[in-house]
């Protein structure tokens, strides 16, 4: 197959029309100035303070030190902990399905069905798919309509919307396909004869697992996180239509700020965000270090 | 679903030798793909459940009851009577097809330049950084850093740049894989029979990279078409239609229905084609 060496293999044929050099370089320029350099930029704007609506370029703490006296970083860590425990479930039930998914499927059709389905939602727009929730779990929605006429509750249960829960449910939906791609992506790399090899030498399939397919699939868990985490500690919509204003969260926080100018409080809580998302990376980066190269990646997703 | 029977998540082979303990007749016992297959399908349904209830609860009298009947046509006679959208709905449109474009050209020079690099890794991560950064903090950064430190008024150009951001990495991955399958020495042989380098490219190279161009472009239009986050703090005065929905939507008046409308009919144009495309590009590789 070419595709393996095509990355590797030296050319020694001219490049017709465009000087690839010349032209990668001026992308990167021009792509580190609207993506590295704004996230530098608002890195370094929470170490600033504003007075009369300017800012005021002098070097300062006083944004983290007011953000720690002002209880903002309550609203940090509750933020932490709905990212966590959604991460957690979306791993939890993103990982077998993926592994059913690489390996388990033995039709192709089937398959190219699923990943369909996981693929169209990146492409849907965001608030009108997240709005239809408050009828379904409102107090007068689907679900308390069913109870309530079954008889199972009397009152209809005012938990559902508005809530913790709520909040959580919308963003299990939002970020499932984002967690289940990375897995996929690593699990059918590995050699099904690897899994056969195991499994000749004795090995029970809870060995298999724990032994060949774990290790093999970390790099794309630990994507699985970083795809969902990150995106997650910055939740917006999900907070803003399904919380009702009871459930306030970091990307909210950020929001809020930004439209009352208050610029150094939102640059520092967007530092938090770029924090967790650099710490990850590196962990991502670690995790695939010798593992992966980019032909490798491009192979499965030729098959 | 395929036949459960065929779907074991791991090959089996009944004469292995060797002690098994209690967890692992247990992990052998209970059908795990079957619970794997059900919790992911639950997890599909909490995507997809919500898109068939917006089209039933567009036809409904009252679309935040819960109660789908009686039905009525009359929130589509509003949408028809209400041109508030229109000028959104065609911002949108253009946007999406300058981004589209862009990305499709940007998006083919720089993938047939990774391939031709020695070491691509770097400028390839660099590429697809915005995947990894949250829509939400992209947009408040390139917000301060367009509005605070340079001083420019936001408009179209802002949204155009927000968007590139975060489609262009989608079309570049899209690219590459036709790059990657590419095989130089089509160019070789041309080359040999005296083909200049432009005709080379023109009649050989991108015929053959055009599905995948193609590809790129239904999807960054796609992806610019629906982007609310980033849209948000770089629109400047301007409304495209998600930001449109969203004011709709979280100002829980009775535009409401409107939107359930505009959405439905906006998700029977796209999720039709978007399936087929999809469908048509994974199982093909697939095969």
């Amino acid at each position: 197959m070419a595709t393996a060496t095509a990355l590797s293999s030296p050319r020694p044929w001219r490049l017709p029309g465009t000087a690839t050099q010349w032209f990668t370089g001026w992308f990167l320029v021009a792509w580190i100035g609207v993506v590295v350099l704004p996230l530098l930029i608002i890195s370094a704007f929470s170490f600033f303070s504003m007075r009369q609506y300017q800012i005021v370029y002098d070097p300062t703490l006083s944004t983290w030190v007011s953000l720690a006296e002002t209880g903002r970083w309550v609203v940090v860590l509750r933020t932490i902990r709905f990212a966590v425990t959604v991460t957690f479930l979306e791993i939890l039930v993103a990982f077998p399905f993926a592994l059913w998914l690489a390996k388990g499927c033995r039709s192709p059709a089937v398959r190219a069905c699923v990943i369909t389905l996981l693929t169209i939602p990146f492409f849907i727009d965001a608030s009108s798919r997240i709005i239809v929730w408050r009828s379904i779990l409102g107090t007068n929605g689907v679900i308390n309509n069913l109870l309530v006429g079954s008889g199972l509750v009397d009152k209809p249960l005012t938990w559902l919307l508005y809530s913790d829960f709520s909040v959580s449910f919308g963003m299990f939906g939002s970020y499932f396909p984002t967690a289940v791609f990375p897995i996929f992506l690593t699990l059918s790399l590995i050699d099904d004869d690897l899994v056969k090899a195991s499994s000749g030498l004795g090995a029970s399939r809870l060995q298999t697992l724990r032994y060949i397919i774990l290790p093999l699939a970390m790099p794309g868990i630990v994507g699985g996180v970083v795809f969902t985490f990150v995106p997650l500690m910055a939740a917006w919509i999900e907070p803003q239509l399904l919380g009702g204003g009871q459930v306030n969260l970091l990307g909210q926080s950020i929001q809020s700020a930004l439209t009352n100018l208050n610029y150094p409080i939102a640059a520092a809580l967007s530092t938090v965000v770029i924090g967790v998302l650099v710490l990850l990376l590196v962990v991502l980066i670690v995790s695939l270090r010798g593992r992966f190269s980019m032909a490798s990646l491009f192979q499965s997703l030729d098959r | 679903m395929s036949n459960p029977a065929q779907a074991s998540a791991l090959p089996h082979s009944p004469g292995t030798v060797g002690k098994r303990g209690f967890v692992d007749r247990l992990a052998e016992a209970s059908g795990w793909n079957k619970v794997a297959v059900a919790l992911g399908c639950v997890a599909l349904a909490l995507i997809y459940g919500p898109l068939v209830w917006l089209g039933v609860m567009s036809f409904s009298a009252e679309p935040l009851s819960g109660k789908p009947y009686p039905l009525t046509f009359a929130h589509y006679s509003l949408l028809f009577a209400n041109d508030k959208w229109h000028t959104p709905f065609v911002k949108s449109v253009l946007l999406g097809l300058a981004v589209a474009v862009a990305c499709m050209v940007i998006g083919t020079l720089l993938a047939r330049a990774l391939v031709r690099l020695k070491r691509p890794g770097s400028v390839l991560f660099l590429a697809l950084l915005p995947l990894f950064v949250p829509g939400l903090t992209i947009g408040a950064a390139l917000f301060i850093f367009f509005r605070m430190t340079l001083g420019l008024r936001l408009g179209m150009w802002s949204l155009f740049i927000g968007h590139m951001v975060w489609a262009f990495p989608f079309a570049l991955l899209l690219i590459l894989i036709v790059t990657i399958r590419f095989d130089v020495r089509l160019i070789q042989a041309a080359q040999d029979l005296g083909a200049k380098p432009l005709r080379c490219f023109l009649d050989i190279e991108l015929p053959l990279l055009m599905p995948g161009i193609s590809g790129a472009g239904i999807f960054s239009f796609l992806l610019s078409f629906n982007e609310l986050l980033r849209s948000t703090f770089l629109r400047g005065n301007e409304t495209t239609m998600p930001v449109y929905n969203w004011a709709m939507a979280s100002a829980q008046q009775s535009q409401v229905p409107i939107v359930f409308s505009l959405s439905t009919l906006i998700l029977a144009v796209t999720l039709p084609v978007m399936g087929a495309l999809f469908f048509m590009l994974f199982a093909r590789k697939g095969n």
